[in-house]
């Protein structure tokens, strides 16, 4: 029997050019570049890797608005054989809750599955509610913050980056494994490769498609509500410029200032 | 067989026109970029001249991501105090639309769009390395290891064609072929540029200036262009220039330009949004490749489709049209199913029958003339001290203006033989 893998990847605006609208306070996403959850590029090769050396066949699963092909036919380039992106208005607007719900729904249409890979949380909103709570909804078993995960004889056995050491767990499938950040080194998408997945194009589902009630999922089926966000207001740091004749008067200078203290004060 | 019918290199100007014209006509054709999204590694920013666009996206004007068509066109020589300019605003301008500042990495991104559209494929985010060659013909291009087959390529990479040097068909750049362009992208609000340069809503400002003055004695070519809510702004300095004074820096020189008493206001208040370098192909008819073979054709900036004439920098359009030559002379090929050198052979008929190839050969040598002391040192000088001399009240009586004329240029050392030769040459190159 041909191992299934799914992995669990979302588009995420590119860190380095996110802006917030100061006047709106939300993320400006129409400046910004799209890109793969870097984490999620990881999850995405340890499953390559359990491809490599099995056969298993990768499906990678999305929620997100259209343009997230992107992103989908970015990780066909690297490799995974089929995937698929929950889109659909009703999706729009949803926390945690309804998004692993609907990743989860849409993993069940597949059918059959083995082990699930999502990255340790996204860089855009940084929960790690939606790995785990795929899992819960699918009523599997779960392993978090892996740094290393095997395939052997049924069972994925996952090293596990804890505070003051590692743990390594074994546990049968079917599992969801979610992979720390940098924990490996994605591969290149070559042009043959991205060639090819263009060719092969990704499949869109909607609610209907994988069986939501439009009033279980997007911001109707989300419980948070956000109320305000405050952005980090840069200090205006004081640049002064003090001129001494030697280090002993600069330290007695800055002393005075009340810049420098005394260990006991 | 071939996977592809052409495979178009570099999705700038000159590949986006040709991938769409090609797609256009239901070519099946493969349009790869380095960057990702197309744009995102260009620099220029940047005046798109003419109309060349409009053969292939007829209403272009109304859904490219323009800027702002410029109404007011500039040149300025710079002294360490003065700037001596004409200005050029005119209600033609305005109807004709003879130019449009542009950010590439908006309108690139849009060009690709519409290549995409057309029904090209484009890949986005792949770097080629070479073309693959077969018993002396160009089949395909080649990357990690793979081999992507076509009946002819289209090389357009830009000003570093690294493909066509990789694969023989390009001498590498020498210093004399290109200079290093930096800009800043500056933000300021519409209202502010509308109020600084005395535009309307969606007319723009657009300005070349000689920068003999800097620090090192560099000659350097300065712009500034308004976009709708930043100006566009730096330097371009030869290459060899620079080479020669290894104790002057390109990001120095950009920060003396933008520190002019008459650029500083201009960009005043404004953030900085942008930083960039990038070269410009500045070697002229001489740097122009053999622009055709067995299975390829060379366009754009790669095959050194640019120049300042020193009252305009020109590069897009040339691009654009090179692009559209390149597709049509494959789809003539394409008819007689024949891709050899010899039926490329009208890519350079078409090229020397357009704009294209004559105005490289009407403004050769010209790079002798922008890059010289005469024009970056001794002009500017000399209009100074005539301006000076025309202004200046001394109460004393005024000399006659041809007097004053002398006067300045003998002040200037320019009343030699040689000087009187520079001038020739100047205007006969121009």
């Amino acid at each position: 029997m041909t191992l299934e893998i799914i992995v669990m990847v979302k588009q995420v605006p590119d860190k380095q050019e996110v802006v917030i609208d100061p006047v709106t306070m939300n993320l400006n996403r129409s400046l910004t570049r799209n890109v793969t959850n870097s984490a999620d590029e990881n999850a995405l090769e340890a499953a390559l890797r359990i491809k490599d050396k099995t056969g298993a066949n990768v499906t990678v699963i999305s929620m997100g608005p259209p343009q997230a092909e992107t992103t989908m036919i970015e990780c066909l380039a690297r490799g995974a054989d089929r995937a698929i992106l929950a889109s659909d208005r009703f999706f729009g607007g949803a926390d945690t809750y309804p998004t692993g719900l609907t990743i989860a729904a849409t993993i069940s249409k597949t059918g059959k599955f083995d082990i699930i890979f999502a990255g340790e949380e996204s860089s855009d909103s940084s929960t790690g509610h939606v790995g785990p709570g795929v899992a819960e909804f699918l009523d599997i078993d779960q392993i978090t913050y892996a740094s290393s995960v095997e395939y052997e004889d049924g069972h994925v056995i996952a090293e596990r980056e804890l505070e003051g050491g590692t743990e390594v767990v074994k546990v049968p499938l079917p599992v969801l494994v979610t992979v720390l950040l940098n924990s490996n080194t994605p591969r290149m998408q070559t042009l043959r490769r991205k060639i090819d997945a263009t060719r092969k194009g990704i499949e869109m589902w909607d609610h209907d498609r994988i069986g939501l009630q439009p009033e279980w999922v997007g911001v109707r089926g989300s419980p948070t509500i956000v109320r305000k966000m405050n952005p980090i207001r840069e200090r205006e740091r004081a640049a002064k410029k003090i001129e001494v004749s030697s280090i002993g008067d600069l330290v007695d200078e800055l002393y005075e200032k009340k810049i420098l203290k005394l260990e006991d004060e | 067989m071939s996977e592809f019918d052409a495979i178009v290199v570099g999705a700038g100007p000159a590949g986006a026109s040709a991938a769409i014209r090609l797609a256009s006509s239901k070519k099946n054709v493969l349009l790869v970029e380095k960057s990702d999204p197309p744009g995102s590694k260009n620099v220029s920013g940047g005046v798109l001249w003419g109309n060349g666009l409009s053969a292939i996206i007829p209403d272009w004007e109304k859904s490219a991501p323009v800027e702002r068509f410029v109404d007011t066109k500039s040149v300025a020589f710079l002294t360490q105090d003065s700037k001596i300019g004409i200005d050029f605003s005119s209600k033609k301008l305005e109807q004709k639309k003879t130019g449009y500042t542009v950010l590439r990495a908006r309108l690139d991104q849009w060009l690709a769009r519409k290549a995409k559209e057309a029904g090209a494929m484009v890949i986005n985010g792949v770097t080629v390395e070479k073309l693959h060659v077969e018993d002396g013909r160009v089949t395909g291009i080649e990357q990690d290891g793979d081999v992507i087959t076509s009946d002819a390529v289209i090389l357009c990479e830009g000003a570093n064609p690294r493909v066509a040097i990789n694969s023989g068909l390009r001498k590498p750049l020498s210093d004399h072929d290109v200079a290093i362009g930096v800009k800043e992208v500056i933000k300021l609000p519409e209202n502010t540029i509308n109020e600084r340069f005395h535009l309307k809503s969606g007319a723009g400002f657009a300005c070349e200036y000689v920068l003999g003055y800097l620090k090192g004695g560099l000659e350097a070519g300065g712009f500034l262009y308004t976009n709708k809510d930043s100006i566009s702004v730096g330097i371009v300095v030869s290459m060899s220039h620079l080479r020669k004074n290894n104790a002057t820096y390109s990001y120095n020189m950009i920060e003396e330009f933008t520190a002019h008493p008459y650029i500083a206001p201009l960009l005043q208040g404004g953030e900085m949004q942008e930083y960039s370098a990038h070269l410009v192909q500045e070697g002229g008819l001489r740097s122009i490749p053999k622009l055709f073979g067995n299975g390829y054709m060379i366009a754009g900036d790669s095959a050194g489709f640019s120049f300042s004439n020193g009252l305009v920098l020109q590069g897009m359009n040339y691009a654009i049209d090179s692009g559209i030559a390149a597709a049509d002379t494959f789809a003539a090929a394409y008819d007689r199913k024949n891709y050899t050198e010899n039926s490329f052979k009208s890519y350079q008929d078409r090229l020397e029958a357009s704009y294209v190839m004559r105005d490289m050969r009407t403004f050769k040598g010209i790079g002798d003339v922008t890059w010289s002391p005469f024009v970056h040192k001794k002009v500017p000088a000399m209009l100074e001290t005539l301006m000076m001399g025309l202004f200046m009240e001394e109460g004393r009586p005024k000399k006659h203006m041809t007097r004053m004329l002398l006067d300045a240029l003998s002040q200037n050392d320019m009343l030699r033989v040689s000087s009187l030769m520079d001038t020739y040459r100047m205007m006969r190159r121009m």
